[in-house]
């Protein structure tokens, strides 16, 4: 699996787990930066993510320094660079 | 000094938690320090990082009667209730509407939920799974007759039950009430805490490791009854009940305000209503939940409140004992504080170890959190706090004195200014008043409404926002925003503690529990969902609409099913008679889906002639005190006269005799009202198309009224979209009697009345359990005020 593919599997997760509109969520956009620049996430969305990526890729995230979860752009390099 | 008519007292206490079966077992387990708390044995917790919990130890709760029909909480809520009015030496109240029983829960039945699906989807499950059912089924045990209802705000549910219980007692609303809260280890709320990493691997460490909670299960009930109820029995009083405050934080839907001020608003509130100063207070059971944020966010109110005038004041957490009940916390807590306060003992906080002192006395400073061994201390008043997701907090006190209250000399009258509209017949009031005056019926067999991101929009409210909240939220939210728009009612940094929230639902987010429970069958109890599961909370809708509006004042959601859409309204104008708001939203709110209309399939709705019509919604109507009308120069649409309530306890939509009660409680409404039952112009009725409903309704308006009124029903219409309905067919008398509704109207049997004919018209609504609630609203004298 790519990082572009990692990418797309992200935003699947992030739509369905999260109720994000696949229109809002490019790669790019910050994920906890408020609206309209980014999209509000807030803590609890975190642990989502957390337990979503473990579940889908097998990468675990607790811990992991909060700049990884800036964009789906950089959530995809650091499963791509951790998947087993 | 508080007057005698205004004084409440405790005279009877029942409990059953994790550490005994009865007040007696429990107190003297807290007075030795031991814990209930072990890995729990009735969830299953595979592959989860905690495996503690705090369980009830009862063999008995299945030889009560009818055990069978009930679920785990409503069993320990009756065993809890029986205990406490045996104590107050009381058996049976007699069917009384005097007699009342205001319960709290968090989670209700989510345990018959899993059973439900565990077991081929059994019609007999149904009935036991809202909150809604516990207060009837004590009712109906011990035969109280007044208003039966539950409050359903999370971890402080237990506490405004008590408040609220006081409130009908000062009103003379009631002479007796049972008083309490209930919750049932599950695992839905194990596996939520855990998936928010809220629970702690150990057993929990309040003001102490704070690494989280461990849930418990249990019931409090107490006897509250006025003053001059218990000296005419001559019975033992073991202290009063004083004020209480209660806020909202209007900040997250899990975390507490880090300031700590929805907290402190809430604690000087319940002070200043009952007119004592902080160095009176001689000892707190806080909420201690043993998570980082609670704990740090109470450390940070109770120094900044205390620090000066009351340094040594004593403070414990006896959650380290019982575990966190939720919705009985409160209540369990209550009756640990009128123990301490009876015997002069403080409750210690358990759980430290010598190397854990330092730390605390850092963090205490002259505070006492009686660390391990409970303390001989002269009390005289002690407070209990509660806080709850959804940002709910409440504060009361009991004290061995009558204490200051102080309450309104003179009631202010009542306006209703603002309506609000979520339903299948359009998302705004207009479009509602069209379809009124089209008159066309509906139709389908089970209705929806929709809500989307372009509604919150008009709303002013982020789609960022709308995202988290599940359908019973979002509806929720658009009709509280709507409601204040058409009031047009500004929320502001200076108002906000002065407007309050009341939500009434008959079934709460009931689709988004059983999706979470279906997930949980899936994932295992480690597979939850930190995102989902703030949404399965009854009171998460209130708590989103506090955060969207920025209301920060009175705070409830009550459940006591299709009724609780008036219930708010009736709550609401208590609360505002009291002085304790200024204006509150008062609304009904319900959701329909595939999983709703299943469960009133199975209880036999659509059995009849189909002429029973599934719907749902949210109405939402602005109550607001006479003083904050002429302030604002609002333009009211009616005024609210009065409201009665009572309840004939049934099992689950039997309603065999309820007729009774709904005619005792159109009696109590004009009582309340100050008129007669010949000034009543019209009556906007509940018949929803079930044959025994509709014959309730016809024998009470036929004993109540001599002659032949009009009668009106938004149920042909709108269909049964339960607590939204009833909330607007209130909504609905005062478009009417506002001329909103065009100079002529039409009633059910489709003769056309002048609606400058109607002045005064009487609302009815009822539940499946036996409860009716009536309101009576009338043309607002000055339309400007």
């Amino acid at each position: 699996m790519n990082q572009q593919e990692i990418a797309e599997k992200i935003k699947a997760l992030l739509c369905t787990q999260l109720g994000i509109e696949a229109e809002d969520l490019t790669n790019e956009i910050p994920l906890f930066a408020d609206a309209p620049e980014g999209l509000d996430l807030d803590s609890i969305d975190s642990l989502e993510i957390i337990a979503g990526i473990d579940e889908e890729f097998g990468v675990s995230m607790t811990g992991v320094e909060k700049e990884v979860f800036y964009n789906v752009n950089s959530l995809a390099a650091y499963v791509a660079a951790h998947i087993a | 000094m508080t007057k005698n008519e205004n004084r409440c007292v405790v005279t009877g206490l029942g409990l059953i938690s994790a550490i005994g079966n009865n007040v007696a077992e429990c107190w003297e387990n807290v007075k030795k320090g031991v814990s209930g708390i072990a890995e729990a044995t009735a969830i299953d917790t595979t592959d989860c990082y905690a495996h503690f919990a705090a369980q009830v130890q009862d063999d008995s709760l299945e030889d009560l009667p009818d055990a069978e029909q009930m679920d785990r909480c409503v069993k320990l809520c009756i065993k809890a209730s029986g205990e406490a009015l045996e104590d107050a030496g009381l058996t049976d109240l007699g069917d009384q509407t005097s007699a009342s029983v205001i319960m709290g829960s968090c989670i209700g039945g989510v345990s018959s939920v899993e059973h439900y699906y565990r077991n081929g989807r059994p019609a007999a499950d149904v009935p036991k799974i809202p909150i809604a059912a516990i207060a009837p089924a004590v009712a109906k045990t011990y035969h109280a007759g007044g208003v039966v209802t539950n409050i359903a705000n999370a971890c402080a549910a237990g506490t405004i039950s008590i408040a609220y219980a006081c409130d009908l007692i000062r009103a003379g609303k009631a002479e007796v009430v049972i008083a309490g809260g209930t919750d049932a280890l599950a695992s839905i709320p194990f596996a939520g805490f855990l998936s928010l990493h809220a629970l702690s691997e150990a057993p929990c460490s309040p003001f102490n490791h704070c690494s989280g909670i461990t849930l418990g299960e249990g019931a409090g009930a107490i006897i509250i009854e006025s003053y001059a109820h218990a000296m005419q029995r001559k019975v033992r009083i073991y202290c009063e009940v004083l004020g209480a405050g209660i806020s909202s934080d209007a900040y997250h839907i899990t975390a507490p305000r880090p300031d700590g001020a929805g907290q402190m608003y809430a604690i000087r509130q319940c002070m200043k209503q009952s007119g004592i100063t902080p160095a009176e207070v001689d000892y707190i059971n806080a909420h201690g939940t043993g998570t980082a944020k609670n704990d740090e966010a109470e450390f940070l109110s109770l120094h900044t409140i205390f620090d000066t005038e009351n340094p040594s004041l004593s403070v414990s957490s006896t959650k380290s004992m019982v575990g966190h009940c939720l919705g009985a916390a409160g209540a369990v807590e209550a009756v640990f504080s009128i123990q301490a306060l009876t015997e002069g003992i403080v409750p210690p906080t358990v759980g430290y170890t010598e190397a854990d002192l330092p730390c605390l006395q850092q963090r205490a400073g002259q505070m006492d959190f009686c660390p391990n061994q409970a303390k001989h201390k002269s009390l005289t008043t002690v407070m209990s706090n509660s806080f709850a997701f959804g940002g709910n907090n409440a504060s009361i006190l009991f004290s061995k004195k009558p204490g200051n209250l102080t309450l309104p000399e003179k009631q202010e009258r009542i306006y209703l200014t603002g309506i609000g509209v979520v339903s299948p017949l359009g998302n705004h009031l207009d479009s509602l008043i069209a379809q009124f005056a089209a008159k066309v019926p509906m139709r389908s067999k089970s209705a929806e409404s929709r809500i989307d991101r372009s509604d919150f929009a008009a709303y002013g409210l982020k789609s960022s926002f709308y995202r988290k909240l599940d359908t019973f939220s979002q509806l929720q939210a658009g009709s509280g925003m709507q409601a204040l728009q058409d009031a047009n009612y500004l929320v502001t940094d200076e108002n906000a503690t002065d407007i309050g929230i009341v939500v009434g639902t008959s079934d709460g987010p009931l689709s988004t529990i059983c999706h979470y429970q279906e997930n949980l069958f899936e994932k295992g109890t480690a597979g939850g969902s930190a995102f989902q599961f703030p949404n399965t909370v009854y009171n998460a809708a209130g708590g989103y609409l506090s955060i969207c509006s920025g209301i920060r004042g009175y705070h409830a959601t009550l459940t006591s099913g299709i009724q609780s859409g008036l219930a708010s309204l009736a709550y609401a104008v208590q609360i505002l008679r009291s002085g304790q708001s200024k204006a509150i939203l008062a609304t009904g709110t319900d959701e329909n889906s595939e999983i709703v209309t299943e469960f009133y399939e199975k209880l036999g709705c659509f059995a009849a002639d189909g002429a029973f019509h599934l719907s749902d919604g949210s109405t939402s109507i602005l109550l607001e005190q006479e003083s904050s009308c002429r302030a604002r120069h609002a333009t009211p649409y009616a005024e609210v006269l009065g409201y009665g309530m009572a309840c004939k306890a049934t099992d689950f939509a039997q309603l065999a005799c309820s007729e009774s009660a709904c005619e005792q409680a159109i009696s109590l409404a004009l009582q309340d009202a100050g008129i007669s039952v010949d000034e009543i112009d019209g009556v906007i009725g509940f018949a929803d198309g079930l044959p025994v409903v509709q014959q309730i309704e016809a024998e009470a308006l036929t004993h109540t009224f001599t002659n032949c009124l009009p009668v009106f029903h938004v149920q042909s219409i709108a269909g049964e979209g339960r607590a939204a309905t009833a909330a607007l067919s209130a909504a609905y008398a005062a478009l009417m009697l506002s001329g909103k509704l065009g100079e002529i109207v039409a009633c059910d049997n489709g003769i056309a009345i002048a609606a400058n004919l109607l002045h005064t018209l009487l609302i009815l609504s009822y539940s499946m359990n036996g409860g009716h609630t009536a309101i009576i609203l009338s043309k607002a004298q000055e339309q400007e005020m």
